[in-house]
């Protein structure tokens, strides 16, 4: 579908019925240009089809060989979409294969969010002229995709924002939850994973969804684990917050779990700033226990997190005031 | 390593940006030049040198970004329209006043166009949804006295969008669901505090726990970074720098541990500032690092607005003085 770019697009007799159009760049004179001749005689004929507002093969052809030089070119992409919708309209191309050429880019420019962009109308376009069977397998295609830009980078926001878009869009819940616990073996610091399994868990449509009791403490013991392994991750401790709220449980209902962490009558036993953390807001909601609270967040602005030490101070301020 | 603030290699750096035609790599970023020029622009007004860029070729410029067929800008001439880089031309012309010298209704008109039923926008008319895109519309209209009325624009719509866009861990992100990320809490901050509702829409306890994961962003070395357990980077001195000050929490930070991270990342040969300690410095990065000096109070920095990142003085005079609600 995209056909190797010619030598040159002067000498080409596919090309000849163009006049390359030349950047026009205002008031400055073209002589201060001096691009580098590939891709400028590419973009000027490229500029001459889009003159003509051309939705033909060849178009695919040279913005494949611009978007090879330059991913990030937006209207080059746009102007690329619109002849793929066109040709494929006209059953001129198969659009299965514009997803092959995606995946060799995205491998090679992980920071490129166009790529991702324009993936997702192809997919609609895809999806819009599919069976149900097919949607299944273009879904299941696109997860085993993704899961190869995740081995690269577990981290990847615009995959990441790509693959909700594409469970929600296709309600494709199945298999996210134990995808995700995949992704926390191997790195349990990844806090994109764990962003995804609050998505799953609580966002979700299927069975998952509403966080019923045996699911909260299915997620709880899953923390539990995490924490064992980890026990300084912000994301597993930040996970667990939004989880007892979610389920409308008190935070004092994991104060022993924070104490193996964090004992605070033996500070040199204490493994997590983040247990720490949450014993103080624990002991904060009761007045008899400001103390302890106090002390916890003294902790934390004199050894354990000094850089913070303004924010712990003001919190030791708050409990202060309350009194 | 600089200690101070290298003011006239920075000035000199940005200058020179414009004159390196000759080589590929200006070409190749011709995607987003115009917002390029707002950062050059912005860096020279916070650096006290507001009149370093011709301003007869700037306002040219900006126009020949102009669609008038759709009232939308694109990043260079030939580039189609996109509201980043519409946003990014309305601030050019706001910071030199030279506003008049587009058709604002018509800019309005593309921008509204862009909404779509659940109150987010679109960056162009392919429909791409990013609660950026949300500060990018309500950031036009408002530095266009828009703010209020624009025909088939709901500004309630829009905030409810960003509301669903908050997460569990007190963080925004890109779209509901998405994970936290510091660039984007300051797009969702940035257009409550725009819409004038933020306060409302938040409670102290929400607003506390959103002050902790940003502080929670720095690290040892005083850098901050935009997620947990990724690097630290200087463009999160502003993202997450400008989100702390919008909601009075900027004294959370340790301020001269970033002072001189921030200050240990210039070029002291060439000027400008990088993401990193020795990286190749960019426009994009020197504007925020100078953004982030600027908040903490950097001697001899014009004040920056955490809202717009723009000059204090220009939003004041073309938003702020204009509005009922309290400047933050």
């Amino acid at each position: 579908m995209n056909p190797t770019p010619p030598d040159s697009y002067t000498s080409d007799p596919a090309w000849a019925d163009l006049l390359p159009l030349p950047q026009d760049d205002g008031q400055h004179p073209l002589a201060q240009i001096a691009y580098t001749e590939e891709y400028t005689e590419a973009m000027s004929y490229l500029r001459a089809i889009m003159a003509k507002n051309e939705h033909s093969p060849r178009v695919l052809q040279v913005t494949a060989h611009i978007i090879e030089m330059n991913p990030a070119h937006y209207t080059i992409w746009l102007y690329r979409a619109k002849t793929l919708l066109a040709l494929s309209a006209a059953g001129e191309v198969w659009l299965g294969r514009e997803l092959e050429f995606l995946n060799d880019l995205a491998l090679r420019h992980q920071k490129n969010y166009q790529i991702w962009n324009h993936r997702q109308t192809i997919v609609e376009a895809v999806a819009a002229a599919a069976a149900p069977a097919e949607q299944g397998r273009l879904v299941r295609e696109e997860k085993e995709f993704m899961n190869i830009m995740f081995e690269h980078d577990g981290k990847n926001y615009h995959v990441w924002s790509y693959r909700q878009w594409l469970v929600r869009r296709f309600g494709a819940w199945d298999g996210e939850l134990s995808f995700v616990a995949a992704l926390l073996e191997r790195d349990v610091r990844n806090n994109s994973a764990w962003n995804h399994r609050f998505f799953v868990v609580f966002g979700g449509t299927d069975a998952q969804q509403g966080g019923g009791e045996e699911v909260i403490e299915g997620e709880i013991r899953f923390i539990e684990d995490a924490v064992f392994i980890a026990p300084q991750n912000a994301s597993a401790w930040n996970y667990l917050r939004g989880v007892l709220k979610k389920a409308q449980r008190p935070l004092s209902s994991v104060e022993s779990m924070c104490l193996g962490y964090a004992p605070l009558d033996d500070p040199d036993k204490i493994t997590s700033s983040h247990a720490l953390d949450l014993l103080a807001d624990i002991y904060a909601e009761k007045r008899e226990e400001h103390g302890k609270a106090v002390k916890a967040l003294e902790l934390l602005a004199a050894k354990f997190d000094p850089i913070r030490a303004n924010y712990w101070n003001y919190r030791v301020g708050l409990i202060k005031a309350a009194a | 390593m600089a200690s101070t603030l290298l003011t006239s290699k920075h000035v000199v750096y940005i200058q020179s940006l414009d004159t390196k035609r000759d080589r590929l790599d200006y070409h190749l970023t011709s995607h987003l030049r115009l917002s390029g020029i707002y950062w050059g622009l912005t860096s020279l007004h916070l650096l006290n040198h507001p009149t370093a860029l011709p301003r007869s070729e700037t306002i040219a410029f900006v126009k020949s970004c102009y669609h008038p067929s759709s009232g939308g800008l694109g990043a260079s001439p030939g580039h189609d329209p996109h509201l980043l880089y519409t946003l990014s031309g309305i601030q050019i012309l706001a910071t030199i006043d030279a506003l008049d010298e587009i058709d604002g209704g018509k800019v309005v008109e593309y921008v509204s166009k862009l909404q779509n039923p659940d109150g987010s926008f679109s960056g162009d008319e392919w429909g791409e949804v990013d609660s950026r895109f949300v500060y990018c519309a309500l950031s036009t209209l408002s530095l266009l006295g828009r703010l209020g009325g624009a025909p088939g624009v709901s500004v309630e719509g829009a905030v409810e969008f960003v509301l669903r866009c908050l997460n569990a861990d007190g963080g925004f992100g890109m779209a509901p669901g998405a994970e936290s990320h510091a660039g984007q809490i300051f797009t969702c901050v940035g257009a409550l505090k725009i819409a004038g509702v933020f306060e409302k829409s938040l409670s102290e306890d929400q607003v506390n726990l959103l002050g902790d994961w940003l502080c929670e962003r720095q690290l040892p070395n005083g850098g901050l970074n935009g997620r947990p357990e990724k690097l630290e980077d200087v463009c999160y001195s502003w993202w997450v720098l400008s989100s702390m000050a919008m909601i009075g929490r900027l004294h959370w930070i340790d301020k001269e541990k970033l002072v001189e991270f921030i200050l240990s990342c210039q070029d002291e040969e060439n000027g400008g500032i990088a993401d990193r300690k020795g990286d190749v410095a960019d426009v994009f990065h020197t504007v925020f690092g100078l953004a982030g000096l600027s908040l903490l109070g950097y001697e001899g920095l014009r004040e920056v607005d955490p809202v717009y990142c723009m000059p204090k003085e220009v939003t004041d005079r073309i938003v702020w003085n204009h509005r009922k609600i309290p400047t933050p």
